[in-house]
């Protein structure tokens, strides 16, 4: 890398120019700033988790509390067990979407192996545009679906005569985290597929001529070929999952929260919206979020203990 | 491209509508603006400006009562616009967020927008105040100013303001629903609350002895089966319910409350977790075993069973449910006020909703406030022309503006007989809001989608009117009474022994409670942080609670669901938020004695 860099610098141009260091160093710069506004700043809201908040005064005219946001959390035994139960929600979705993440794996594999250009462009097509609706769209869709009166499923069960009345599906909490997971999945799938597509395309042709010669069937080829050759960016997309694990975001339980299914919908995410912004309680809500970073930081150096493991170097 | 459309529309109009003003509402508007002229020297023509000499001007109307989002359309932007170029935008927290997201959010923003409405004048209001939100009317004489309707007709309101939140000298609000001094109930025909049939089925389904509120059940049923799909070929259920009114409880069974003569606030104080008697020293909890609320939450139970709850009611806004009342999808309402059932054709057919009631009813009842309930209007302190909107709310205190607001623009629903107000026959059609269209000239659209969508009212509409000696509302003109009744009046009325109205009804046989109303002088207790937090975090659970409940599969889970609400509600600090409500109730009913 050094070579190249020092051929570019402007020295032959006259001299006035700046050392290598701080040149690299101010090819960095926008990118430095941008991590400290958009990560490091915000990390001053903490703040409000030490004081009894309200929106519309100033900081300094909220009596300051020191950590007994932080204690409430612990100190009541239904409030932990409240915690509890969003971290419980949040564990389990974000464990789920990891194991269907081999899905997008294998929608890659077969889908490469489809011969008829126009049915694969169609079936890549149709499996990918999901990712660019948003997510109140996504429930509008299934709400024109599934609603009792004019639901799409609801009269084609009535006229077919598996039931005598409208069943309100969007209003239970059975099977709440498999629902939600199919509906991630059914947006997320192609989106997911495209980088291991390209991975696919990447892999060296003369190993599929090799193996033919020596009488591979395709799914022969498909397993032992092109498999291990997308298995390195499997790899390094579990890692950057798992770092992620916490954030299984809001918006997606947002629209499909109600009342009947709250138990089970409830991430951490969205836990903290409804205590703070619905109920008004923005500091302890800081707090709770808080949490998050907590087991973020834990995470990550559990995923590191596992890239030094596996593959004998580590992250960070 | 609509929207260039209107515009060039809303500029013809203007113009057709200064002609027409200028001749049309000319002798009305002198009426009611020379007292006001006459009372104060320095600006005789503050209330007598017309549009074209100021600029438009756009305000966010921020109301936490309004269940409409959006720029304020048909003949009301358009008596708006053309008086007081002024084109309201009109912010809901209902819609946007529901609760107080909205408000949180802009306090923080640090701007309320221009004209506020707050729903009761707690936490809310007082924290509006303390921050610098509100404007204060005293400041450089605005009120005295551009405030003349107000000091003549609300001079109460005006003092209850500076007592209880201005420290004495300054005002930044004022309640709403101004009333006469007098006792008894302030409703006009119908009340608040009071719980109404489809009367041609209850009476087909041979009108039946209802003695306790569970009693409307077998009968809600047997209407179902007598008529099982509404106008447009859907299910018809008795109960279709909303959540986007909910507040610390579930709003539709807190309603069963107030058939009870209870309600969540005592008229001062804001609502907590207990119920509040209207005229005796009792009350509630939410959560007690033998409360109405736990009787409501098990009467839905039992009518979900029956099939008589529509599935939607976890799904749906409250404006679905008056589509499926007008549709006739539904049997049975708690407000008079939501029966968009009863067109004046389905009316004259003898289909509708009436009063039924059950014998041990006590119904809620609201009585005269000269002094103004608790829903209150403000004007934002980083208005730009506060004055031009000090004018608005002015007006809106006005007989004038009252009547214009409700009713609409002289010559459209009403027009004057010998000083008196007559319903046109337009009026007849489209009154209270029925999806009449209007002509382009008064805005076009609908009667119902043109309404004032502000939605919070500034007269009692049933006091009485100084320009015409009547009361304002329609109602109660003698043209309107002297009116023949239609067939389901005329069922209704043989059926009920002669009384005329609910209200008399009611009134006669003693199933009213009235609230007293009372003039304190302080600001409410505020409530600390740490219950406040509590009430947050309770009500959520009693919200989410209750709705399942209500679609609880069996009796063991109805069971279940109830022993973890209450189990969890505790956990949560219930108890020390009911503690402090009631000490806050004890108050009032100090009060009421005084």
């Amino acid at each position: 890398m050094k070579p190249v860099v020092s051929t570019a610098s402007p020295l032959a141009r006259g001299g006035r120019g700046i050392p290598d260091r701080y040149r690299l160093f101010l090819y960095a710069l926008p990118f430095l700033v941008l991590v400290f506004l958009f990560s490091y700043l915000p990390l001053y809201g903490w703040i409000y988790a030490l004081y009894n908040y309200r929106p519309g005064y100033s900081l300094s005219d909220t009596p300051f509390v020191g950590l007994h946001w932080f204690r409430s959390i612990f100190s009541n035994p239904t409030q932990t067990q409240e915690v509890m139960r969003v971290m419980r929600n949040t564990l389990a979705m974000s464990s789920l979407g990891i194991l269907t993440s081999v899905l997008p794996v294998a929608f890659a594999v077969l889908l490469t192996e489809i011969r008829t250009l126009w049915f694969k462009k169609t079936v890549q097509i149709l499996t990918t545009l999901p990712n660019f609706i948003s997510w109140v769209l996504v429930y509008s869709i299934a709400f024109m679906m599934f609603n009792v009166d004019n639901g799409l499923i609801n009269k084609l069960m009535i006229d077919l005569g598996f039931q005598d009345r409208g069943v309100n599906y969007l209003a239970t909490d059975s099977h709440t985290w498999l629902a939600m997971i199919l509906w991630s999945t059914w947006k997320g799938l192609g989106w997911g597929a495209i980088m291991y597509i390209a991975a696919i395309t990447s892999i060296d042709q003369e190993l599929y001529d090799a193996a033919k010669v020596d009488g591979a069937g395709r799914f022969r080829v498909m397993w032992n070929i092109t498999v291990p050759g997308i298995m390195p960016t499997f790899f390094v997309l579990l890692l950057l999952s798992i770092a992620n694990f916490i954030n299984n975001g809001m918006e997606q339980y947002f629209v499909f929260q109600n009342a009947i299914n709250k138990d089970h919908i409830e991430v951490l995410d969205l836990y903290v919206y409804n205590t703070g912004m619905l109920g008004a309680n923005f500091s302890f809500a800081t707090a709770v979020s808080m949490l998050k970073s907590l087991v973020s930081i834990a995470l990550l150096f559990f995923a590191n203990r596992l890239s030094k493991w596996v593959r004998g170097e580590s992250i960070i | 491209m609509n929207k260039m459309k209107k515009t060039g529309l809303a500029s013809t109009a203007v113009l057709l509508a200064l002609s027409l003003a200028a001749c049309s509402s000319g002798g009305d508007k002198n009426a009611s603006s020379s007292p006001s002229a006459s009372g104060s020297s320095q600006n005789p023509s503050a209330s007598a400006s017309s549009a074209p000499n100021k600029d438009a001007y756009k305000i966010d109307v921020f109301s936490m009562l309004s269940n409409f989002s959006g720029e304020q359309q048909g003949w009301f932007a358009k008596v708006v616009k053309d008086k007081f170029n002024l084109d309201l935008n009109i912010i809901s927290s209902n819609l946007e967020g529901g609760g107080d997201v909205k408000f949180s959010a802009m306090m923080s923003a640090g701007s309320l927008g221009e004209l506020v409405v707050f729903g009761d004048d707690g936490q809310k209001y007082l924290d509006a105040i303390k921050t610098g939100m509100l404007l204060d009317w005293t400041q450089d004489g605005l009120l005295d100013k551009y405030g003349q309707n107000i000091l003549k007709y609300a001079p109460k309101a005006i003092e209850k303001n500076k007592a209880n939140f201005g420290g004495g000298s300054k005002v930044y609000g004022i309640g709403f629903d101004v009333g006469e001094d007098k006792a008894g109930p302030s409703e006009a025909k119908d009340l608040t609350y009071h719980p109404n049939l489809r009367f041609d089925l209850y009476q087909k389904a041979g009108s039946p002895v209802i003695k306790t509120m569970e009693d409307y059940l077998p009968v809600l049923k047997k209407m179902q089966e007598l008529e099982p799909k509404s106008d447009s070929g859907r299910p018809t259920y008795a109960f279709s319910m909303w959540q986007d009114w909910d507040g610390n409880m579930m709003m539709n069974t807190k309603a069963w409350a107030g058939l009870n003569g209870f309600d969540e606030g005592d008229g001062f104080n804001p609502g907590g977790f207990t119920l509040i008697s209207a005229d005796k020293d009792e009350m509630q909890g939410v959560l007690d075993e033998d409360g109405f609320y736990m009787r409501g939450l098990k009467l839905y139970y039992d009518a979900n069973q029956m099939g008589l709850v529509d599935p939607d009611s976890l799904t749906q806004k409250f404006d679905d449910v008056t589509n499926k009342m007008k549709d006739g999808q539904i049997l049975f309402t708690w407000f008079p006020w939501l029966n968009t059932y009863n067109t004046p054709e389905r009316l004259a057919e003898g289909k509708g909703f009436a009063l039924v009631p059950f014998q041990e009813e006590r119904t809620f009842s609201y009585g005269f406030n000269p002094y103004g309930g608790n829903r209150v209007w403000a004007i934002g302190a980083k208005a730009k022309h506060p004055e031009r909107i000090m004018e608005f709310l002015d007006w809106l205190y006005s007989p004038e503006g009252t009547t214009v607001a409700n009713y609409g623009p002289e010559g459209l629903a009403w027009k004057l007989e010998g000083g008196k107000q007559v319903l046109t026959d337009f009026g007849k059609e489209a009154l209270p809001s029925n999806t009449t269209p209007v002509p382009a000239e008064y805005g076009g659209g609908t009667w119902r989608d043109g309404s004032n969508q502000i939605n919070n009212s500034t007269f009692k509409i049933t006091s009485i009117n100084p320009e015409t000696g009547e009361p304002y509302d329609y109602n109660l003109w003698s043209s309107t009474l002297a009116q023949a009744p239609n067939k389901l009046e005329e069922n209704w009325r043989a059926a009920m022994g002669g009384a005329t109205t609910a209200k008399e009804y009611l009134e006669k046989n003693n199933l009213l409670a009235v609230e007293k109303q009372i003039f304190t002088g302080t600001a409410p207790t505020v409530m600390p942080d740490d219950l406040t937090q509590k009430q947050g975090q309770v009500a959520q659970v009693i919200k989410q609670y209750s709705w399942k409940m209500v679609f609880a599969k069996n009796d063991a889970e109805f069971e279940k669901l109830k022993k973890e609400m209450i189990a969890k509600a505790k956990g949560l600090g219930y108890d020390d938020v009911l503690a402090f409500n009631k000490e806050q109730n004890e108050k009032v009913f100090a009060y009421r004695k005084q």
